[in-house]
């Protein structure tokens, strides 16, 4: 009886936790969306009296959100394509290899993952000031490159693990050569590994703040540097904007997931940061 | 053997770009952290003379309160995430249909994929001593400048990412013990309590340790949110990281606390996957 007694708390208990864990998760970012809209000139209690998009209309007039807005993208997209080529070329060759130490390759490949980010852009600062490189934007590629590579490089390998060996060995016998079997075999089969470690690594650069804010400089700085400055410096709802553009962009980004790849694979591969 | 030999080109984009970004500069820390640092210089001298002065510096209690920070905030920040997962992922995968049970793996997918700026601002925007709780904390007494209060807000803010990441890792941890067990337990007169207790939650140990190691480590190297959520007041060791870089261009300091942060990371990895998750094998 006593234990009856105390099942039905512990279930309320945990029905309670649910619903207080869900409140907590979901309420900062209505709160944010709703003061987006905000009409009001100053940050005021909620709910807002009307709603305008003059906060969307600030953050397109302020010319430094938009450099930092230009330099994010073109950076995304130099680094995602650089370290997909390179991700991709080494996930092969470290999976075709048969050597001694393979599994300690892959494990050092992945290395960069278990680093503090901040330590692995100080560490870039201090040997690219060494080497006496201080253009902010190649200094930024190389560490964005080395962020998100561990990504196309884990992406790629599960996907390579996923293929019948048999396969490409088919098509070698039938008269393929070993490029061509590559491209015309292992490449499709991987591709929907492959586009999730993009996915990944797009997202990972688009959203870096600890190692991009070391290899700054006064002229190049990337869209979540120049928004994490102006958050301390002002409290001001043109980020609020700014925050429900990166809830889209992240909102798309799953959606192609889904679409692509299906979320339940993306769980499995390791979306986790270590 | 002979594929081996024939794909080792294909190696050398990788190996140079992990060399030249991350293994020399690795090195170089590891080097510039025992050079002596000249208070006004910016970084080291060329060939300063090597010492331990960096590391002794991190004994003195001012800066080993900044160690125990960071790891109280994340231990506790880790095990509430762990607390409330456990629950969300239960119910999601015994009491949600399929259907259902995609939308809120989608809905969780989202929320860990959410920007780490997004997820600071809306946490400082709605709790934060400006958002629309003030009037609530001080009728309760709690200044939202007070220290407790802005810890509790650096540990909400991980803990934002770490319910949904923990809550996807136990899902197949959950989904991979046979409920019949449980219910056989109840058949011979256990109550639902016991019955988990001793039966569910042995089961998903190892689940529960992959998800606090997935959680500790991202919080101990945690950077945005004690940056924004702290205010200054709660600094972590990354922001500590960049304070000496940016404020007093200290870099042998900097380098010193940077390796021994790494070497807490490295530490718990391998505690945690090579002996504590060997154990519940």
């Amino acid at each position: 009886m006593n234990g009856r007694l105390l099942d039905n708390g512990f279930r309320l208990l945990g029905l309670v936790m649910i619903g207080v864990i869900l409140c907590f998760l979901l309420t900062p970012i209505i709160v944010t969306t709703v003061m987006a809209f905000d009409a009001r000139a100053y940050l005021g209690p909620l709910p807002p009296p009307a709603l305008s998009l003059r906060w969307f209309a600030q953050f397109f007039s302020d010319d430094y959100f938009l450099r930092g807005l230009s330099t994010s993208v073109q950076l995304a997209v130099l680094s995602v394509t650089i370290s997909l080529c390179v991700g991709v070329t080494t996930a092969f060759a470290v999976e075709r290899a048969s050597f001694a130490g393979k599994e300690m390759l892959i494990s050092l490949f992945l290395s960069p993952l278990l680093v503090p980010p901040v330590v692995t852009g100080f560490a870039l600062l201090l040997f690219l000031s060494h080497l006496g490189l201080i253009n902010g934007f190649a200094r930024l590629l190389c560490g964005h490159i080395i962020i998100t590579v561990p990504y196309t490089i884990r992406a790629t390998l599960a996907g390579l693990a996923g293929i019948d060996r048999s396969l490409t060995e088919a098509a070698l016998i039938l008269g393929a050569t070993e490029r061509r079997a590559f491209w015309d075999v292992t490449l499709p089969l991987a591709r929907t590994s492959i586009v999730s470690g993009a996915i990944f690594a797009f997202a990972v650069s688009m959203d870096d703040v600890a190692v991009s804010i070391m290899l700054t400089d006064a002229n190049t700085f990337t869209l979540p540097v120049a928004l994490i400055s102006s958050m301390r410096a002002n409290f001001d709802l043109s980020i609020a904007a700014a925050s429900v553009m990166l809830m889209l962009v992240t909102l798309t980004l799953i959606v192609i997931l889904e679409k692509f790849v299906g979320l339940n694979r993306v769980i499995g591969q390791g979306v986790f940061r270590s | 053997m002979q594929a081996g030999r024939g794909s080792l080109p294909l190696l050398l984009p990788g190996c140079a770009v992990f060399l030249g970004f991350f293994f020399l500069p690795m090195a170089g820390l590891f080097l510039e952290s025992f050079r002596l640092y000249v208070p006004g210089s910016i970084g080291s001298s060329a060939n300063a003379p090597l010492t331990f002065a960096n590391y002794v510096e991190l004994l003195t209690p001012a800066f080993a309160s900044f160690f125990f920070e960071t790891l109280r905030v994340s231990l506790l920040a880790s095990l509430a995430g762990l607390l409330f997962a456990f629950p969300l992922a239960y119910w999601m995968t015994r009491s949600l249909s399929a259907r259902w049970r995609a939308i809120a793996v989608g809905f969780f997918v989202t929320l860990m994929f959410l920007s780490v700026l997004v997820r600071t601002y809306a946490l400082e925007l709605t709790f934060g001593a400006a958002g629309p709780l003030r009037p609530l904390l001080l009728s309760l007494g709690i200044s939202p400048n007070g220290r407790g209060y802005i810890e509790s807000l650096v540990g909400a803010g991980l803990l934002h990412y770490i319910v949904p990441m923990a809550t996807l890792t136990l899902l197949g941890t959950i989904q991979n013990v046979d409920p019949r067990l449980v219910d056989a337990a109840q058949a011979l007169g256990a109550p639902a309590w016991k019955a988990h207790l001793t039966i569910t939650l042995p089961l998903c140990m190892r689940g529960l340790l992959a998800a606090f190691l997935f959680a500790f480590t991202f919080s101990i190297s945690a950077f945005v949110i004690p940056m924004i959520l702290g205010k200054g007041r709660v600094l972590f060791i990354s922001n500590l990281i960049y304070n000496r870089f940016s404020e007093i261009a200290d870099y042998p300091s900097g380098a010193a606390i940077s390796i021994v942060l790494f070497a807490v990371a490295l530490t718990i990895v391998y505690v945690m996957s090579h002996q504590v998750l060997k154990r519940w094998k």
